[in-house]
């Protein structure tokens, strides 16, 4: 498989997979006045500060044979590291921070008033939920999954660890740009930079589109 | 008649604790008071909007709160059609979307069946019924937002400030639409307003509220009289509310019978004869006359009696509060008129009038400064 496939492929798991628990904890913290919110908050932002190795070496210890998500203590292998499903988890990991964060300032924009109208018009939690917070806060989360699409795109550290860098398997577009510059390819480099600035722009693009501020969704 | 409505609660607040204690088997409560007193928090907490709320709601023979023991209704289970000073409207659904959105809890309810489309109908919203929320006008907003609260099969419906936000032409423009929604859909309501003359015109009971506690309480006409509410009117422009129905109508002049033998002339706005109407006049624009007089081009004279002077609060007529300044308030009884008028004048030509209750004085209108609404 090209390096821009399995990109493109592992890309989609990780928005896919992420959503849901992103959107989650983005709404958790929108609106939830819990205690050790800030905690969760600051684990949840964490792998955006950390070097992207420290999170892949991370990742490898706990999943390597002695770790405890290893072999021999679960009793069957998950067969992560090396595959191109390693490089989901790390470049999952390192995407989820940005989808928590735009999803929750999604929600946050959403007026609270608006969903106890709806609970004085009969609507209850989760049918406000779907029918109020999630259609109004729709552009904010499109935008978190386009985010976290890029991000994962263009995950370099973490997956380099955890998934390695093999050929037609698990070599991504970043990390085929890394291994051509490094053997002199600088032609084939050149191309696989040209096409991540194109995917990073147009997402970015999209992005900035959705977040632009609307009169009318006020 | 038995209580439909009871409410005894207490919230704490910013800067006191809002405590109100009141039951009513009347159709329709007004909460008047300045602003900061309090009158939204209580129909947040009625809605159950107000978690903080301690105390006993109960509508209708159902019981929406009872700290005491431990029944909290959330909001959706209540059943109130609440429409909020900024209307908040759903902005992801067009004007029929809004109306519909409590449809599903008036099916379930078993309420009186409210068809939506005689709601657009009475709202005039019919027109407007796939438009986009965002581009509507402030009338239009309040519009949709009462439509929306009728069609949620509401127990009680809770207005605060309808008309809040809209300029004084316009809202004389909606509120003959709440009095047709109150004719046409009798749903038992709130309504909270810091303006004397939509209370009076809504509502047959009214609760004065001031810093989170009850001022007064009783009919319109006589809690405004109160010395110490009359003030708070007067800073919203106290104005007496007449019913009556048109008989003769020109191109510049309708004549509104009051009362058989009391009539009043009205410039023209459009009436039809045989309409039920409602008069406004401003306490400010009632000139009083001693003799009865002759060669005005004012062309109302309505003749009647003193029934009592009163001195706003500040005492002695030297200064009121919110500028009733060297005002008084002469409270007259015209006729069989059922409620009394309130005219304002100095303290300067009430003495020089020697203004006394019992003494006959005639009240000076100008066509021109009586405002009219239709009802019907």
């Amino acid at each position: 498989m090209s390096p821009l496939l399995i990109s493109l492929k592992v890309a989609c798991w990780v928005t896919v997979l992420i959503l849901p628990p992103g959107v989650l904890l983005g709404l958790l913290l929108a609106r939830g006045g819990f205690r050790g919110k800030s905690l969760i908050e600051t684990a949840a932002t964490l792998p955006l500060v950390l070097p992207p190795t420290a999170v892949g070496y991370l990742l490898l210890r706990l999943l390597g044979r002695y770790g405890p998500l290893g072999e021999p203590s679960l009793g069957f292998d998950l067969d992560l590291l090396f595959t191109w499903k390693g490089a989901v988890l790390a470049s999952g990991v390192m995407a989820l921070p940005l989808v928590v964060r735009t999803a929750r300032v999604a929600f946050e924009e959403v007026d609270p008033r608006l969903e106890g109208m709806a609970r004085t018009l009969g609507l209850g939690r989760v049918r406000t939920f779907a029918e109020i917070t999630l259609p109004l806060a729709r552009r904010g989360l499109l935008a978190a999954a386009i985010l976290g699409f890029s991000r994962a795109l263009g995950e370099f550290g973490a997956t380099v660890i955890v998934a390695g860098s093999i050929p037609g398997r698990t070599q991504t577009l970043a990390l085929a740009i890394f291994n051509d510059m490094q053997i002199g390819h600088d032609r084939e480099a050149m191309t696989l930079v040209a096409v991540t600035v194109a995917l990073a722009f147009a997402a970015v693009f999209t992005v900035e589109m959705l977040l632009r501020k609307r009169p009318d969704v006020a | 008649m038995t209580p439909w409505l009871l409410v005894d609660i207490t919230l704490p607040l910013d800067r006191f604790t809002l405590s109100v204690k009141w039951e009513t088997s009347g159709p329709a409560l007004g909460i008047f008071g300045p602003s900061g007193a309090g009158k939204t928090s209580i129909l947040e907490s009625i809605a159950g909007l107000r978690r903080g709320a301690r105390g006993t709601v109960r509508v209708g023979g159902e019981t929406w709160l009872d700290s005491a023991r431990g029944i909290v209704r959330p909001p959706e289970a209540r059943g109130v059609g609440y429409v909020p000073q900024d209307a908040l409207l759903f902005p992801h659904r067009d004007v029929l979307g809004n109306i519909l959105s409590g449809g599903g809890r008036a099916r379930r309810s078993g309420a009186p069946r409210v068809d939506p489309e005689r709601v657009l109908e009475v709202l005039e919203l019919g027109d407007l019924r796939h438009r986009d929320v965002s581009g509507l006008s402030g009338g239009e907003r309040q519009r949709v937002a009462l439509g929306r609260a009728l069609c949620s099969g509401p127990a009680l419906l809770l207005l605060d400030e309808p008309l809040g936000s809209l300029d004084l032409p316009l809202r004389r423009r909606i509120l003959p639409y709440l009095l047709r929604i109150q004719k046409e859909f009798a749903v038992p309501t709130i309504y909270v307003s810091h303006e004397a003359t939509e209370v009076t015109l809504l509502c047959r009971e009214i609760l004065v509220l001031e810093a989170g506690r009850e001022a007064a309480r009783g009919r319109p006409e006589e809690v405004f009289i109160d010395r110490a509410i009359f003030p708070m009117a007067r800073a919203g422009g106290f104005e007496n509310i007449l019913t009556g129905r048109v008989v003769e109508a020109s191109r510049s002049v309708a004549t509104v019978e009051l009362e058989p033998g009391t009539r009043l002339t009205v410039a023209a706005q459009g009436q039809a004869v045989g309409q039920d109407v409602i008069v406004a006049a401003r306490a400010e624009d009632l000139i009083l006359s001693v003799h009865p007089p002759t060669g005005l081009s004012a062309q109302n004279i309505l003749a009647g009696e003193i029934r009592e002077i009163r001195q706003p609060e500040g005492g002695d007529g030297v200064i009121g509060e919110d500028g009733g300044a060297g005002q008084v308030v002469v409270v007259v009884r015209v006729g069989r008129l059922g409620v009394p008028l309130l005219a304002t004048v100095t303290t300067q030509a009430c003495r020089q009038l020697a203004l006394a209750p019992g003494g006959r004085v005639h009240l000076v209108c100008k066509a021109n400064s009586l405002h009219v609404l239709a009802t019907r």
